[in-house]
């Protein structure tokens, strides 16, 4: 539940276009009227920075002024009667006038411009006039392709100075590297040259840059922004869990964006997250299950695999203590579950587990850095803090990583028997040493489910690993955190979608299919026939955590329980709504 | 013949030993300080109230009024800036008071600080102002060295330090919260209102910007009384004010009138009437921001607030621009064009773009490019930068220009008229009331189809 909910407000009342509204008090007129579906048009405005005022786009008529004002600026107050671009014809005029004067030195650039197709110059533009200009005068000449920063490139030309970026910069990383450069119609954004714009969420400028002044070098001219699909989802780097949309192309990340919630990230990310998104995507997949023959990997099925997994029961001659379960922090919060069931009901081990895991390894961030991102590499490890992973609720990271280090000494130990690798790094390729490189090899019975790539019979073993998987006897080729849909719990427990945004290669096999084929083969079923796919599963999850003995912090947390509310509704189809997270 | 005018900030200009504080005292300096220090706040702004005294700067808007805005038991500091960024084309009347009697100015300032309450006081000073800036931050040492600034002065529990600052030559830096952005620091950018500088100025601190003038003001009418202040001038318009008069005229000068003078007499007995014995042609009486005066409009126009708005313009700073028969007024309105397009701070969209675009337009006009459409262009245009912006410099912009064309629409229809091919002559004569009958028509016609 929202701050804003919680504290008790006083509401006004007001009308717009002739329509009664009541907000909080202090709520400015832009929210007010979105509010009752108006659509104010801005472009300087921005709900987490402070009023600069400047587009002058948001004009309206409030009963009793003496002349325009704007919006932004305008905080509702009660009996106020407000006109917009809807009623008043003066206010159309205004906001179509001020359009005029951005177009008429913007240049003629959307041919090869990376926001034409989601610019609001071009929006409003067929809202308020689509007519020839009557500029006919030398358009004013500014710089163009000015690197302002390893990521940001600017360009003077397209720029409407609505200086979102300057108090960005000011405002949220207080780094302050921009600066409005000179005057009138020569006014440019700019950086000193020995300071470039290169703070840790240097890429938010772009973002918030409302025309097509500012462009990731990375990504610029990569693609026509309608020839990509955009889908909702959130950021995979850390446990913050950053609302994002990201544009894909032909199965390619074309360009990850912050998308507004103001309770997790305002609409902002950090540029290791953005520019970082695609290295959970591994070039190399493979294409088949492999089966460890001597000293090489065969390409083999997935039956004959599982059927070879068959020596992870429990026998008389194993004991409960022989078997480490690493589980990867990027799995889905069904899929945490679903090992978690595994654990539980196929190999009879009891919560909190003593014999798997969830890799985590906590990370040193500089201050700034800490105002989102979360000391962690580990999206979704909440999930596994949930059902039974470990006990420790409010030290979660150092009682997760001192787990999973208490499981990797075991296996370096050589009193692990079996081992199970489920999803991406469930060992870190970073822990992976000579003698854990033994270790593993040593393990008799080792399964590893992996979206990274292998191609059987080309690796010899123990030559350079590129990862704990690739020692595994058993090796199930298994789907990336970008080819899943799901649901994620980001560290302050708030439920949120992740979306698949690249389709999985043929051959690969979700994390959750593989477990319940193995369960199945090792005498035991964690799901019913009919749960066939992502969102069945979630449904089957939800219906079965009503009755779990899930464990939540009492107080201290802004959620409740996430998980009550959506298996009260009943509801089957699942959305996102942009600034309250995850509604069912 | 010299009309014989109240003497309230010029009596001692003329002599050149005034900058000195000695001569200062020697001639009267000093005392009215004295005087205020004996009196509450509160009795010193109702002292000024009653005198009547408007800004100066170019609104007129009243003195005591303005500091009783200022919001008293905060806990924060109250500063008083002087605003002494005299930019407004024509005007240099400030100048005068600062490089002959810097220390009128300190004593203003000193007299509008107590009765405010403010200890620390600023004056921001145009950067072009080198020689005011110096003899004004000479003053001010001489005046900490004898005790008269600083801590306790003259013995009672009032303090006050007064630093000069100098601008970087932004005009915008004188409308009052741009000077404050500048002086914080920041690039010299208006505020957006409210908050009033009264309330959340200076470093977020109620702040009190004054003109020059109006705190030079102040020692007269505390010395004297503000009802023989009030005495002088007309009702509404009490006091003297500086003109500083410019242009085709013989004898170029600040002067110092009473208000509710006589326009055309200012011209003809201060002003030693148009140079070379020409006709008058059109005066600009506050400042270039302010519509233009034709000659024929001059006539019973007194130099007062109200007087000068009934003849429809504004008695704004004192910048007075005077015009005779030579004048070519397309070339005139793109002079003026060309400062404000180049002095638009860029902050707000309506003036960034619209400053450029008006010079561009009035330029190709002048430059014999113009077309029937541009005036109907023009007036659009400049119907959607006034009252559109963050201050006043969107409506400072487009008045001239608008009244140039409402005054003068001949002289530019006759150069689009030359533009489009239709016949002048060289001799000087107008165009036939035919001619510019079917020109007007045409750009009407064209208008209605843009």
């Amino acid at each position: 539940m929202s701050e804003s909910m919680t504290k008790a407000q006083e509401l006004v009342n007001l009308q717009i276009d002739g329509k009664n509204v009541s907000v909080p008090k202090g709520t400015n007129l832009i929210e007010a009227a979105k509010s009752i579906g108006v659509e104010i048009p801005f472009y300087c405005y921005h709900k987490h920075l402070s009023i600069a005022g400047n587009c002058r786009m948001c004009q309206v008529e409030v009963e009793g002024a003496p002349k325009l004002t704007i919006a932004c600026n305008t905080a509702a107050s009660e009996g106020m009667k407000v006109k917009t671009q809807e009623t008043s014809e003066q206010v159309k005029e205004a906001q179509r006038a001020t359009l005029e004067f951005l177009l008429i030195n913007h240049p003629l650039d959307c041919t090869v411009c990376d926001q034409a197709g989601h610019c609001k110059l071009q929006d409003y533009y067929y809202d308020y006039n689509a007519k020839a200009s009557r500029f006919i005068e030398e358009k004013s000449k500014k710089i163009k392709a000015e690197k302002l920063g390893e990521e940001v490139i600017y360009d003077g030309e397209r720029c409407i100075v609505c200086t979102r970026c300057v108090r960005f910069c000011d405002e949220y990383t207080e780094t302050g590297e921009l600066s409005v450069l000179n005057r009138g119609d020569r006014t440019v954004i700019a950086v000193n040259e020995d300071r470039p714009l290169n703070n840790p969420f240097s890429g938010c400028t772009v973002d918030l840059c409302p025309v097509g002044a500012l462009t990731h070098s990375r990504w610029r001219f990569n693609s026509r922004i309608w020839y990509t699909g955009s889908e909702d989802t959130i950021c995979t780097g850390c446990s913050t869990g950053c609302n994002i949309s990201v544009h894909v192309r032909d199965d390619k990340i074309i360009q990850v964006k912050g998308r507004l919630n103001s309770e997790v990230n305002q609409e902002w990310m950090c540029d290791e997250g953005r520019y970082g998104f695609d290295r959970f995507q591994p070039k190399e997949r493979s294409k088949t299950p492999l089966i460890q023959k001597g000293n090489y990997l065969e390409e083999s099925n997935l039956t004959s695999v599982i059927q070879s997994a068959k020596s992870f029961a429990n026998t008389s001659e194993s004991s409960p203590s022989d078997i480490a379960v690493f589980v990867s922090p990027f799995l889905t919060t069904e899929e945490i579950w679903l090992t978690s069931e595994f654990l539980k009901n196929t190999l009879k081990q009891s919560a909190p587990y003593q014999q798997a895991a969830i890799q985590l390894r906590t990370r040193k961030l500089t201050k700034l850095e800490s105002k989102l991102i979360s000391p962690d590499y580990a999206p979704n490890a909440r999930s596994g803090n949930l059902f039974g992973f470990t006990g420790d609720l409010t030290d979660w990271r150092a009682s997760l990583e001192a787990q999973y280090d208490r499981l990797l000494a075991q296996l370096r130990a050589g009193v692990i028997k079996r081992l199970i690798l489920i999803g991406d790094q469930a060992i870190l390729d970073s822990d992976l040493d000579q003698e854990l490189t033994q270790s593993i090899l040593a393990v008799p019975n080792s399964l590893a489910l992996t979206p990274r790539g292998l191609v059987g019979g080309e690796i010899v073993l123990g030559d350079a690993p590129v990862g704990a998987h690739q020692l595994c006897k058993l090796i199930i080729p298994t789907q990336t955190v970008h080819e899943k849909n799901g649901v994620m719990l980001n560290k302050d427990f708030r439920l949120q979608r992740l979306k698949a945004l690249i389709s999985p290669p043929n051959g690969s096999y979700p994390e959750w299919l593989v477990l319940q084929r193995l369960a199945r083969e090792l005498g035991s079923s964690i799901l019913p026939d009919n749960v066939t796919d992502e969102r069945t599963l979630f449904l089957h999850m939800l219906s079965k955590l009503e009755t779990s003995d899930m464990k939540f912090p009492s107080g201290g947390f802004k959620n409740d329980n996430p998980f009550k509310e959506l298996s009260n509704s009943g509801s089957a189809s699942l959305r996102v709504i942009g600034d309250n997270g995850f509604v069912l | 013949m010299q009309t014989n005018h109240h003497k309230i900030l010029t009596a001692n200009v003329h002599h050149l030993d005034q900058h000195l504080l000695s001569k200062y005292e020697e001639r009267g300096g000093y005392q009215a300080i004295r005087k205020v220090l004996k009196q509450t706040p509160e009795e010193v702004i109702q002292e000024v109230k009653a005198s009547g005294l408007r800004g100066r700067g170019g609104a007129g808007f009243p003195t005591g009024m303005k500091w009783g805005f200022v919001p008293k038991n905060l806990g924060k500091p109250i500063y008083l800036l002087n605003n002494a960024d005299e930019s407004e084309p024509g005007t240099f009347k400030d100048r005068l008071l600062m490089e002959r009697d810097p220390h009128l100015c300190i004593e203003g300032m000193m007299i509008a600080a107590w009765a405010l309450g403010a200890n620390w006081s600023c004056l921001y000073i145009r950067g072009e102002y080198g020689y005011p800036a110096v003899r004004m931050e000479q003053a001010i040492e001489e005046a900490y060295k004898k005790g008269y600034l600083g801590k306790n002065i003259f013995g009672t529990t009032f303090s006050l330090d007064i630093v000069v600052h100098r601008g970087a030559g932004a005009y915008i830096c004188g409308e009052e919260t741009g000077l404050i952005e500048s002086l914080e620091g920041n690039k010299g950018q208006p505020r957006l209102k409210p908050p009033f500088p009264a309330v959340v100025g200076l470093y977020g601190c109620p702040t009190v910007v004054n003109n020059t003038e109006t705190l030079a003001t102040l020692p007269w009418i505390i010395l004297n009384g503000a009802s023989a202040y009030a005495k002088i001038g007309t009702e509404k318009s009490a006091g003297t004010k500086l003109f500083s008069a410019s242009g085709h005229i013989n004898k170029p000068g600040v002067y110092e009138v009473d208000l509710g003078y006589s326009l055309l007499d200012f011209i003809n007995n201060e002003c030693g009437g148009i140079r070379g014995g020409k006709k008058l042609k059109a005066v600009i009486p506050g400042g270039s921001s302010v519509q233009v005066l034709r000659a024929d409009e001059l006539e019973g126009v007194k130099l007062d607030y109200e007087s000068i708005k009934g003849a429809g313009s504004m008695l704004g700073s004192g910048g007075f621009m005077v015009m005779d028969e030579s004048t070519d007024m397309v070339e005139a309105c793109l002079n003026l064009q060309h400062f404000y397009s180049h002095e638009s701070c860029g902050q707000c969209t309506p003036c960034r773009e619209g400053a450029n675009w008006v010079q561009k337009i009035v330029g190709r006009i002048y430059d014999g490019a113009g077309t029937y459409s541009d005036i109907p262009l023009l007036k659009s245009v400049t119907s959607q930068i006034a009252g559109h912006t963050i201050c006043p410099f969107g409506d400072a912009l487009v008045t001239p220009v608008l009244s140039f064309i409402e005054k003068f629409p001949e002289e530019f229809n006759t150069r689009i008229a030359q533009a489009n091919g239709i016949p002048t002559f060289n001799t000087g004569e107008e165009l036939s009331s035919q001619v510019l009958d079917a020109v007007s028509e045409n750009a009407k016609n064209v208008a209605a189809n843009v």
